[in-house]
């Protein structure tokens, strides 16, 4: 089992969870500005992270069923953020308090390894994401993502993904066709 | 009444958070839902909607534009001024929503409306947010915008934003007890 299993095997088992909430099709969990240290999880649904700058909406992360989503800035240094967090369709998701997440971690010696283990993927993922910005080609960009997650074309709309990989749908729709 | 600024900003992003997705919601609904007036002197969901629009076609610019002309250092504490507490006061949305006389220019009802209201409503929801992260630069009690009653009062720009989220919280209010009418 690896720390992400054992962690919310963990939480589930011993229902940690501090509560569990339900929002539809595009409401926000957080918008832009306030201080959100909370740790989620997505029972099911899925939810997408993005800032907006000069009116322009810019997806930079996408969350689906198991995954935790965090706002990751406010999280580390309890400042606000400039992240929206918004449900792409009806979801149930499952929250923590950093507080109690890191009492839980400190909780007992097999949790030590965890903390390190997710900031290590983290940052693996954040470098794999700055390579897909690098990525000139629209083709390339498209096939990182593919190839890296397969089940994002399954989950999210469209109009969303060719957000994310920095096209227009029209562009993302020829190359899925090609 | 003196705040500490951080606490008021933290409660404005809140309640305009609150306040987007309650519209969000709105927006799910059919067409016929959200224009149903329960009879012509009342305005209906998509109206309520589009006078906020107006609302804020007016003090968008009019925030932008204190904040950059605004020459104060940003101050921990927020004191709201006696006039514009008593207008924030006045708006905020009371038990039962008491009637209130709408200014001409600010009437949705003779206007034509598209679905389209919404989405602006959404857009002109996050410039407001950047004007709230704007405005941790300048002093909230210090600077000051104009206002759209009278020429002859300017508003601390804390309670123009305090206001104007009242405001919001009163007509979709308003919207939600007409849309539940309909049903």
């Amino acid at each position: 089992m690896n720390e992400n299993q054992l962690l919310i095997e963990t939480i589930e088992n011993n229902d940690l969870w501090e509560k569990e909430i339900e929002i539809c099709r595009n409401e926000y969990l957080k918008v832009k500005g306030s201080v959100d240290t909370n740790l989620y999880f997505v029972k099911n649904g899925s939810l997408r992270i993005f800032i907006v700058d000069e009116y322009e909406e810019h997806t930079i992360r996408f969350g689906y069923k198991d995954d935790f989503i965090v706002s990751l800035d406010s999280f580390l240094t309890e400042k606000a953020s400039d992240f929206y967090i918004q449900a792409l369709k009806k979801s149930t998701i499952k929250v923590m308090s950093k507080t109690n997440f890191f009492d839980l971690l400190n909780s007992s010696n097999k949790f030590h390894n965890c903390w390190p283990k997710l900031v290590e993927q983290l940052i693996l993922q954040q470098i794999e994401r700055e390579k897909d910005i690098l990525t000139s080609s629209p083709i390339e960009r498209y096939k990182r993502v593919l190839k890296r997650s397969p089940q994002l074309f399954q989950e999210i709309p469209n109009k969303h993904i060719a957000n994310y990989l920095r096209m227009t749908p029209e562009t993302l729709s020829r190359i899925k066709k090609s | 009444m003196v705040i500490k600024t951080i606490d008021l900003e933290a409660d404005l992003i809140e309640r305009t958070r609150i306040n987007l997705n309650k519209v969000e919601k709105i927006k799910t609904l059919s067409k016929k839902v959200i224009e149903f007036k329960e009879n012509s002197d009342k305005w209906s969901a998509l109206e309520c909607i589009a006078h906020l629009n107006l609302y804020a076609d007016f003090y968008n610019p009019v925030i932008k534009k204190s904040i950059e002309n605004s020459n104060t250092k940003p101050n921990e504490k927020f004191k709201s001024g006696i006039i514009g507490n008593y207008f924030v006061k006045t708006i905020e949305p009371k038990k039962k929503l008491n009637k209130m006389k709408t200014p001409k220019d600010k009437d949705p009802s003779n206007l034509s409306l598209d679905l389209n209201e919404i989405e602006k409503f959404a857009l002109q929801q996050k410039e407001f947010l950047e004007f709230i992260e704007l405005s941790k630069n300048v002093d909230l009690t210090k600077t000051k915008t104009a206002i759209s009653l009278t020429k002859l009062f300017k508003m601390r720009l804390g309670d123009t934003f305090k206001f104007l989220v009242a405001h919001n919280e009163r007509h979709i209010l308003q919207a939600e007890s007409v849309i539940k009418a309909y049903k």
